[in-house]
């Protein structure tokens, strides 16, 4: 049974067990450096120190976002 | 220059730069070095999570230049509030250029919106800089509560046009006891000086600088054109009139007749 995270408006699906567990693992998955990067769990903004231990279950809509050039 | 404080810091330059638009991160660094500028802003965006991501902070020195993180995209205050601490979690600072534009087409801002934002930021012990049109009253009204500039725009974002909005950002200037930054739309050093002369206190610039042909030399042009005009308003400009006034004596003419 595949688990699914809305990451960034896009629903991802990972077979059972291969979930990430943090946003570190997510992050380091997905080849992002951590330094850079905020994110937020259902709307509630995570600290990047705690990105390690912050546990992501099923279903959780999260956001990942970065700065870029802006004026 | 004489210096400018915003909140609780001390600035030399009073150009500000945007960090958008740039052809690549390296030429955006060189154009920032050429600004001499202190504060550049940056937005904030979702990472790519299906491409590779480019880090643009790496580019920046954050010993030499402050970040000011903006909510440009918010289009109300919930949004820009959101962006807001979604910015000071990624930055670690409380700087915030607040931005509401719910209008795509002209990006201008929404002034009820943007006070509401304020209003919470403030409280939240954000120093924020808003971005507004060139409306007097919600500039006093964003003044009355707290927030560390006014920055009314020129004409709108990266329009280039500038400074069609000139009498009433004279108005905020008279009023204001905040700094007044003159931000967007400024398409032209000329315009930065002709602001600066004005009386305004800084200026922001990004497109015209980061889409001119060399936006180094642009940002070299930038910084001169704004410190130019900062000199010409503490200088005091000489009084005019409707008629000619000689520059050289009007006796001794090397001629007879009276």
């Amino acid at each position: 049974m595949a688990q699914t995270l809305k990451i960034n408006g896009t629903e991802k699906q990972f077979p059972d067990g291969e979930m990430p567990a943090s946003i570190s693992e997510l992050l380091s998955r997905m080849d992002i450096d951590q330094a850079t990067v905020v994110a937020e769990i259902d709307g509630t903004i995570i600290e990047r120190k705690k990105f390690s231990e912050t546990d992501l279950t099923p279903g959780q809509t999260i956001e990942l976002i970065r700065f870029v050039g802006g004026g | 220059m004489d210096k400018l404080t915003i909140a609780d810091k001390e600035f030399t330059s009073r150009l500000f730069v945007g960090t958008g638009k740039y052809a690549s991160n390296r030429i955006m660094a060189k154009a920032v070095e050429a600004s001499a500028t202190q504060m550049v802003t940056v937005a904030l965006r979702r990472v790519d999570i299906e491409s590779e991501n480019d880090d643009m902070l790496t580019a920046i020195d954050r010993d030499k230049y402050l970040l000011l993180p903006n909510t440009s995209g918010a289009r109300d205050a919930s949004e820009a509030i959101r962006l807001a601490r979604l910015a000071r979690a990624a930055s670690g600072i409380n700087w915030l250029k607040l931005e509401v534009t719910p209008d795509p087409y002209y990006l201008l801002p929404d002034g009820e919106e943007t006070l509401e934002a304020a209003k919470v930021l403030v409280k939240e012990g954000f120093i924020v800089l808003p971005y507004i049109n060139a409306d007097p009253i919600l500039a006093k009204k964003l003044q009355d509560v707290g927030t560390a500039t006014v920055m009314p725009l020129a004409s709108p974002i990266g329009s280039n046009q500038g400074l069609n909005t000139r009498a009433s950002i004279e108005i905020i200037i008279a009023q204001a006891t905040v700094p007044v930054v003159v931000d967007a739309g400024l398409g032209l050093p000329s315009h930065a000086a002709e602001a600066m002369e004005m009386g305004a206190d800084a200026v922001l610039v990004n497109t015209a600088i980061a889409t001119a042909s060399d936006p180094v030399m642009m940002a070299k042009a930038f910084k001169l054109a704004t410190e130019a005009g900062r000199y010409a308003f503490l200088a005091g400009r000489a009084p005019m009139s409707k008629t000619a006034s000689a520059s050289s004596p009007l006796t001794g003419f090397l001629r007879d007749d009276r």
